[in-house]
């Protein structure tokens, strides 16, 4: 399985995956997926160049990540797969890769949203795509640093959003 | 005089200038921005295009930030990016640097002030036991 991790977070590449996460997994591509950020040259620009010694970096729209993650091209590698909502997990999923779990980094807080941990914050949009996740069988974490809990995450976001 | 924005994770700005002030006394145009866990990006950018406003008054900023690719570096990459001749953005933010900074900002544009930085935030470190 070429894709060892994916994270949802709104920072994309920061400080927590560069430095915790790179050294725990030792990734060798990592592969930035929205199709809003995949369409803006400059922040493309910017992602690449922190790009880590040994480390690929990619940004790509969610279905062209896909196909990459299915590819021949891709056996051979440890990707962690970075994108910017539980909306993208949700497509990242309903394309066709096939994941055990998917973790909820950062989430930040916007308007409307409910606070789930000091760093994850949802909206109803988001926990309606989480759901659909959850029901499809996959696990979700909440796993801001590699060390934290890798404990089901599900029962937590439901308990704060009852239907 | 070019202007100075810190920005880090948590309270390293704060404490930075707090620690370069008992060294230089007090500093003007310099601002200090903090990230925490839940803040959005999208307003971290925000909060340094309002801080360059204040410092900047008319011969650019130097951004200082704590860590190469972390987020308050990537808040304040586009900024940096979109006016390279006004902004620089300098990494690993350190005491001397920034002392060395405040001490010589007078008269410098800011290419020169971003080489200052650099420079002084690098051999600001060093190893006891290489000095004997």
């Amino acid at each position: 399985m070429p894709v060892t991790h994916i994270r949802m977070d709104n920072r994309l590449i920061h400080g927590q995956i560069l430095v915790s996460w790179n050294s725990a997994l030792n990734i060798d591509h990592l592969i930035v997926t929205n199709d809003k950020v995949a369409e803006d040259p400059m922040q493309v620009t910017l992602l690449k160049a922190v790009t880590p010694i040994g480390v690929k970096v990619s940004v790509l729209p969610i279905k062209e990540c896909v196909e990459y993650c299915l590819s021949p091209e891709a056996e051979e590698e440890n990707i962690f797969v970075i994108t910017k909502f539980p909306e993208d997990g949700l497509a990242l999923i309903e394309n066709g890769l096939s994941i055990d779990t998917l973790n909820l980094g950062n989430q930040a807080f916007v308007r409307g949203a409910k606070k789930l941990s000091n760093s994850v914050y949802l909206t109803e949009e988001g926990v309606k795509a989480l759901k659909k996740i959850h029901e499809k069988g996959i696990n979700l974490t909440c796993r801001m640093l590699p060390k934290d809990s890798k404990s089901e995450f599900w029962p937590v976001i439901e308990k704060n959003f009852p239907e | 005089m070019i202007g100075i924005v810190l920005i880090s994770h948590g309270g390293l700005a704060a404490g930075l200038r707090d620690a370069a002030e008992m060294i230089t006394g007090e500093i003007d145009q310099l601002e200090c921005i903090s990230l925490q866990p839940m803040d959005d990006i999208d307003q971290l950018v925000d909060r340094i295009q309002e801080a360059v406003k204040k410092v900047d008054v008319g011969e650019g900023a130097l951004l200082l930030v704590d860590l190469f690719g972390a987020s308050p570096f990537n808040a304040c990459g586009r900024l940096a990016l979109a006016q390279q001749d006004r902004y620089e953005l300098v990494t690993g933010m350190n005491l001397p640097m920034l002392v060395e900074l405040v001490v010589q900002r007078e008269g410098l544009t800011i290419k020169e002030a971003s080489q200052i930085a650099f420079e002084a935030g690098k051999s600001g470190v060093s190893r006891l036991s290489d000095k004997i």
